[in-house]
């Protein structure tokens, strides 16, 4: 075999590209996981207005991660970005109780959405790190997660500050990107 | 290639005989030639700075980490060790002593702004809650808030019913500056919040005015406001100095903004982009000084 032809055998077979989605409500952390994600410094984070999107490579896939907005009133502004998603990750902030029944109301709706049927959803119970911060099994008993039967789900507890179960999360979406239920 | 290695060669080798043949040539070294010739401000105190950095000598090195109290020793340490006369370059002292001022005064308020930018927005603290209070006040004068926690916030931009968690990283900074804005501009202020609510151009005035502080912060961070701060304040610039370079900021987006008619809120990082490297680009000339213009200062 020449170089050229091993050449064009390398450029053949490129990353497959994935779009993930990156949503929850404001304050949620949904940044602050996009940087640690892309290894960049956390420390200077502001509220998104609009969008923020960055690419990572991980496990042979190129991540194309969006992470809009949690404000209330861009809030009508996701279903823009809802086609050709082929992961949802869902981030919620495990301290806020005052606010887990307004971020299960947001998921359900996002889960009854026709253009996202199917799509596998991750779900990150966010800022572990806190004392105060509600163990995954709780949240996902006061969401009624194991009620979701349309499409493969995940819950797995992580802090984006320290980047801890951040990886496995990661995982998880690599190892299900291809399990959208038609 | 040929360009790496010619700056490796200038700074190693041929800047030294340069400076050298220069010296035999005018009598005066470098530094002198840069005070004499240079006008004062940013372009005599960059070229200072990026000399003393460069310099083969550790007392002149060690000149443009100085605090501001040490700065007159240090100018004389100089003159000694450059073996300069007083008495034949009577403006070198002084000019030298106001490059030094700068350079330290710029580090100084970078560490100010640093530490307030540390600070935690606190419920809990009555000075933080106070100013947040003010906020409201100076914005919307003729209505009251109905409960510390309430809707009303996003009134003036904030994300929902609590600003607390709006300020992260820029903590009380991003807070400071929006109070200061509203207080020495309030007609300006108001203006712009009114303009914020437009239903199709609007954005959230408070986290747009947060995103700013950012911006600001970054820009003093990486150095690239000395030109601005040393044509404006020929000594130590002061915190006031700062805030009053984000008043720029934010008076200057509002208008642009609205020049560029984006299609909605959600296209905020793009124009936030471009406007951020339109000022990098003005911060770029010698002479720049971005103060607000057509409205008086406070």
């Amino acid at each position: 075999m020449g170089l050229l032809s091993i050449l064009r055998k390398l450029k053949s077979a490129p990353d497959q590209e994935v779009r993930i989605l990156l949503l929850g409500l404001d304050n949620a952390g949904k940044t602050t996981l996009l940087k640690q994600l892309a290894s960049e410094d956390i420390s200077h984070i502001t509220p998104t207005q609009g969008f923020n999107i960055k690419s990572v490579q991980s496990q042979g896939f190129k991540l194309n991660v969006w992470d809009i907005g949690g404000q209330r009133k861009i809030r009508p502004y996701w279903r823009n970005y809802f086609e050709n998603t082929d992961v949802l990750i869902y981030v919620i902030d495990s301290a806020d109780r005052k606010r887990f029944e307004e971020t299960g109301q947001e998921l359900a709706e996002l889960l009854d959405e026709e253009k996202l049927s199917g799509v596998p959803v991750l779900i990150f119970a966010n800022k572990q790190d806190l004392l105060t911060a509600a163990p995954a099994s709780e949240i996902a008993e006061g969401l009624n997660l194991h009620t979701i039967r349309d499409r493969i789900w995940q819950i797995q507890s992580c802090s984006a500050l320290t980047g801890e179960g951040v990886q496995d999360g990661m995982n998880w979406v690599c190892k299900n990107v291809n399990a959208k239920k038609k | 290639m040929f360009v790496y290695l010619w700056g490796y060669l200038y700074s190693n080798f041929f800047r030294f005989w340069l400076k050298w043949i220069l010296r035999l040539l005018t009598g005066k070294c470098e530094l002198q030639r840069i005070c004499g010739g240079s006008k004062e401000g940013s372009q005599r105190t960059l070229k200072i700075e990026y000399s003393l950095g460069l310099s083969k000598s550790k007392v002149l090195r060690h000149a443009i980490h100085v605090g501001e109290a040490e700065v007159e020793k240090c100018v004389m340490g100089i003159m000694k060790e450059k073996k300069i006369n007083i008495q034949k370059d009577t403006g070198f002292k002084t000019s030298l002593q106001v490059c030094l001022l700068q350079i330290s005064g710029y580090k100084k308020l970078y560490l100010e702004v640093e530490n307030l930018r540390k600070v935690p927005y606190d419920s809990d603290n009555e000075e933080h809650e106070k100013q947040l209070i003010q906020l409201w006040n100076l914005l919307i004068p003729h209505e009251n808030l109905k409960a510390r926690i309430t809707k009303q916030w996003c009134d003036i931009g904030f994300q929902g019913d609590d600003p607390k968690t709006d300020f992260r990283g820029m903590g009380m900074l991003g807070l400071v500056n929006l109070v200061y804005f509203s207080k020495h501009y309030t007609s300006e202020a108001r203006q712009i919040l009114s303009r914020s609510n437009h239903p199709k151009l609007g954005y959230s005035y408070a986290i747009v005015g947060i995103n700013l502080t950012e911006m600001a912060y970054s820009l003093l961070k990486s150095g690239a406001l000395k030109s601005h701060l040393y044509n404006l304040v020929p000594g130590l610039p002061q915190m006031e100095h700062f805030h009053q370079f984000y008043c720029y900021l934010v008076y200057e987006f509002d208008k642009f903004w609205f020049e560029e008619e984006p299609e909605s809120i959600m296209h905020f990082n793009h124009y936030r982009e471009k406007f951020h490297e339109k000022v990098k680009g003005l911060l770029l000339d010698y002479n720049q000084v971005l103060t607000l213009q057509n409205i008086k200062k406070p």
